[in-house]
């Protein structure tokens, strides 16, 4: 019962072992790397082109708010996700209702460009 | 992983010399870089993995509940205690922003909550406002999906640490991390990270104190802002729908930052006043933005008031009123968006194995238990039905039988066996089946000179070969097969065939004691056969499935076995082998428990070991064999459908699961309570050892061995479970196991003078 003389089976579970262990590593190591934040850069100022502190900017140039207007058109505030243009110019059609229905007329050739 | 795992057959194991510590040190080091070991050891290290995550995004591993109140906050700058909301640091100094009047921030913290969040986005969605939500990276990682909806629906989001904690009581590394973390999920739930920041249990900037200013001035230098609270809504509280709309609406038509909560508890109230919220604050004249659009707004109120010059400023509002709303989101790329992901495929990883192998010991405990109750209604039963005045098998089996001693290399031993034999008191031939014995046990049998006793020689072929030569010698019709380092009492035989009187009796089952019981490994066997043989066997004679005759005792009907084919060399269990053809055959099988017979228990861990390889192997071997039985009819279908299921479910896959429950118990010891985690092993330990002490009192025998019991289940139970995983390895490998003969002593002598 079971023997298999051939070592086909224990060659194929080899593998799988194999395969289940590199799993297991990389699982392991994936949390390891992620819980110690290792190899990201997440911080505003290392994002920002301006720098760290901030610097420069007329406005005193804040993480994000400030940074819009001046260095709107640089590339990482300019890429929010694409869908969020499409639902939020609405929400100042709706209450403000001033300078927003160009803009959300504007926005649509402005976000592929960015 | 990459050494080559040894040729089918296992590393010799028949030891020639004692090895000297050096080479045994050498075996253990190169034990441990065995592939299977390695595998093992590897799948246990991300198991471990799984349930440390588990626990982290439930804060029951690093939670810290703690929150300080009542600090003094005379280092916090006086403009920032009565400052707006909004925190920045450009240029390393201190500002606040407050919201603009007329406008409304909403936030919103805690979430994301299956529950309570897409009730939120969609009451927002309705309305056409966005809000701007504080998430927790657990809860992120944990609901990636809702992160995502929420994004592409417009809202903004920051960061709330990722286990909300109270950032004044951590090290600036557990800060760090609880940001990077949070920014990870956040990465991977929705492929952006945030500069916004909003700390755990803080409200508006006068509650800032001396401990979390300096969170929020690192936190600044780094480029986070901090926002802030100035109309609570304080719907936590469950105040009541109209409260949450009036704490929530801010004074004489200033702009406000307003804290609702998404999840944390029961939030019906919230989802039940917004609408209303936004309702009123709309019609008095209120617009609703997210943070980034009311620092953009203080910062540039020029085109709010003055829209006229609509083609110059094409471009430049746009980027305001589309992206601005989420100004303080940035895509995350390279390795922070491959990391992210791969956070959430870990999470979801531990989401699903966590619960679903809660389930698993939940099912293997309810087994468990079941059995136990199953075994002491059952043993208890067949104690009084056995034991009762009247109760006979039929007239008193008088009549002479064979008993066959199969003896390999038994010099220490024979002696005292076949004097055993010879004091019975029921009339017996005595067929010694000398199988090829290097060590002069035939000899010493023969010299004896006892009455009634041959010794048949064969060349060395095995147990089961040695057995079935003993039956074709046995002159008489039932036969009694025992092993040559066994000793029985004088009346054990004459009780061990009485069920022959009955006629549907094809084999019994004796009860096998073990002998050497003074050490701690010989006392831990002690009670697993007394609880074996006192519970296992007395259900599974009522089951009539019992799946084993110990080779120890055993009683056979010639016939059966002939009937049967013998012995058979198929599996190493030929003992089960062969019990199982038996209750195929339509067989009955009994245990008679007065039929005593005292057995040398292995006296190391590395006999024992070799022994419960050899035996789990083969019991799978021959359960395998005898796969067929489950889809027969008659006596067969009847083993196949009630024998096998039990003896699968509780001698292979129960043991399987057992590694799990040591490795939740001592996770809920760490991590969880370990009051409670203690209290459920005990309890656990306390049924085991009611059990135990039912089955001692079953056997009469002494009780002071089951102190020995709370022992067995930190090293003894540890180990039965590593071999029968080997031993399932083995199996799927198609890995050749052979038969190695224990080492004996020959202590066991005197049944009296045991126990």
């Amino acid at each position: 019962m079971f023997v298999d003389s051939t070592g086909r089976r224990a060659r194929l579970l080899r593998r799988i072992g194999l395969l289940l262990g590199a799993v297991c590593v990389g699982y392991t190591a994936v949390l390891g790397l992620a819980f110690m934040g290792v190899g990201i850069s997440v911080n505003p100022s290392s994002l920002l082109p301006f720098g760290a502190g901030g610097g420069g900017g007329p406005e005193g140039g804040p993480g994000p708010g400030g940074g819009t207007r001046p260095q709107g058109g640089v590339a990482p505030t300019g890429a929010p996700p694409s869908p969020g243009p499409s639902l939020s110019p609405g929400a100042v059609t709706g209450t403000a209702g001033s300078a927003a229905p160009t803009a959300a007329l504007t926005d649509r050739p402005d976000a592929p460009a960015s | 992983m990459t050494t080559p795992t040894p040729p089918p057959a296992p590393p010799a194991r028949g030891r020639r010399r004692a090895p000297s510590r050096m080479e045994r040190a050498a075996g253990r080091a190169a034990a441990l870089q065995r592939p299977r070991v390695l595998l093992a050891l590897l799948l246990l290290l991300a198991l471990t993995c799984v349930m440390l995550l588990d626990g982290y995004l439930r804060a029951e591993v690093g939670g810290d509940e703690r929150v300080r109140t009542g600090a003094s906050a005379g280092d916090v700058p006086d403009d920032v205690l009565d400052g707006g909301p909004i925190l920045t640091f450009p240029g390393g100094r201190a500002t606040t922003v407050s919201v603009p009047d007329k406008t409304i921030v909403l936030t919103f913290d805690d979430g994301p909550d299956p529950t309570w969040t897409p009730q939120v986005l969609k009451i927002l969605d309705t309305y056409d406002v966005p809000g701007t939500f504080f998430l927790v990276g657990s809860m992120v990682s944990r609901h990636p999906d809702i992160v995502r909806n929420m994004v592409e629906q417009g809202n903004e989001v920051g960061v709330h640490t990722f286990t909300h904690v109270d950032l004044s009581y951590q090290s600036t590394a557990r800060v760090t991390r609880e940001i990077e973390q949070t920014q990870l999920a956040l990465a991977g739930a929705a492929g952006i990270t945030t500069t916004l920041f909003r700390a755990p249990y803080s409200s508006e900037t006068d509650a800032i104190d001396d401990y979390s200013w300096p969170v929020y001035e690192s936190l600044g230098a780094d480029g986070y802002t901090s926002v802030f609270v100035d109309t609570d809504s304080d719907d936590w509280k469950r105040p009541g729908v109209s409260k949450i709309v009036e704490w929530a609406t801010p004074e004489d038509g200033e702009g406000a930052s307003v804290l609702f909560h998404d999840a944390g508890g029961e939030r019906s109230q919230t989802i039940e006043a917004l609408p209303k919220y936004i309702e009123k604050m709309k019609a008095k004249g209120y617009t609703f933005t997210t943070v980034s659009g009311a620092m953009a707004e203080q910062q540039s109120p020029q085109p709010q008031q003055s829209p006229q010059p609509q083609e110059s400023q094409q471009s430049q509002p746009a980027q305001q009123s589309g992206g601005g709303l989420q100004a303080a989101h940035h895509r995350a790329t390279g390795a922070t968006l491959y990391e992210g992901k791969a956070l959430i495929a870990a999470v979801a990883v531990a989401e699903w194995t966590v619960p679903a192998l809660s389930a698993g010991l939940v099912v293997v405990g309810v087994a468990v238990m079941g059995r136990f109750a199953m075994m002491l209604v059952l043993a208890r039963r067949h104690h009084r039905k056995r034991n009762r005045r009247r109760f006979g098998w039929g007239p008193p089996v008088t009549g002479p039988v064979s008993v066959i001693v199969p003896a390999y290399n038994e010099k220490e031993c024979i002696e005292a066996t076949l004097r055993s034999l010879a004091r019975g008191t029921h009339p017996v031939e005595i067929i010694v089946v000398d199988d090829g014995s290097t060590d002069g046990t035939a000899e010493i049998a023969e010299s004896l000179g006892l009455p009634g006793v041959r010794v048949v020689r064969q060349a060395n072929a095995g147990k089961p070969a040695a057995l079935n030569n003993g039956v074709r010698h046995a002159r008489y019709d039932i036969v009694v097969m025992m092993d040559g380092d066994t000793v029985f009492e004088p009346d054990t035989v004459r009780h061990l065939v009485q069920p022959f009187a009955d006629p549907s009796v094809g084999a019994v089952a004796g009860n096998a004691k073990v002998g050497n019981r003074r050490t701690l490994i010989g006392a831990w066997q002690h009670i697993e056969y007394v609880m074996g043989f006192n519970l296992d066997r007395r259900m599974y004679d009522l089951l009539r499935c019992m799946p084993t005759i110990p080779g120890a005792i055993g009683a056979f009907r010639r016939e059966a076995v002939l009937q049967v084919g013998g012995m058979s060399d198929d599996t190493l269990a030929e003992d089960t082998d062969l019990t199982i053809a038996l209750h195929r055959a339509g067989w009955r099988v009994v245990y008679e428990e007065h039929a005593r017979a005292w057995t040398e228990a292995p006296g190391s861990l590395g006999q024992l070991w070799s022994q419960r390889y050899r035996w789990s192997y083969g019991t799978m071997q021959a359960l395998w064999k005898h796969r067929r039985s489950l889809a027969d009819k008659g006596p067969s279908g009847r083993f196949g459908r009630v024998g096998m299921p039990l003896v699968v479910l509780f001698q292979v896959v129960t043991p399987l699961f057992a590694p799990l429950i040591d490795v939740f118990t001592v996770y809920s010891m760490l991590f969880v309570d370990f009051r409670a985690a203690l209290l459920a092993w005990l309890a656990v330990l306390g049924v085991q050892v009611v059990c135990a002490a039912y089955a001692f009192r079953l056997d009469r025998e002494k009780y002071r061995y089951l102190l020995m019991m709370p022992l067995q289940q930190l090293a003894y139970r540890q180990m039965m479970y590593l071999v029968l995983i080997h031993s399932c390895v083995t199996a799927l490998t198609g890995g050749r196991l052979r038969w190695q003969k224990l080492k004996r002593t020959g202590e066991v002598g005197t049944p009296a003078g045991s126990g």
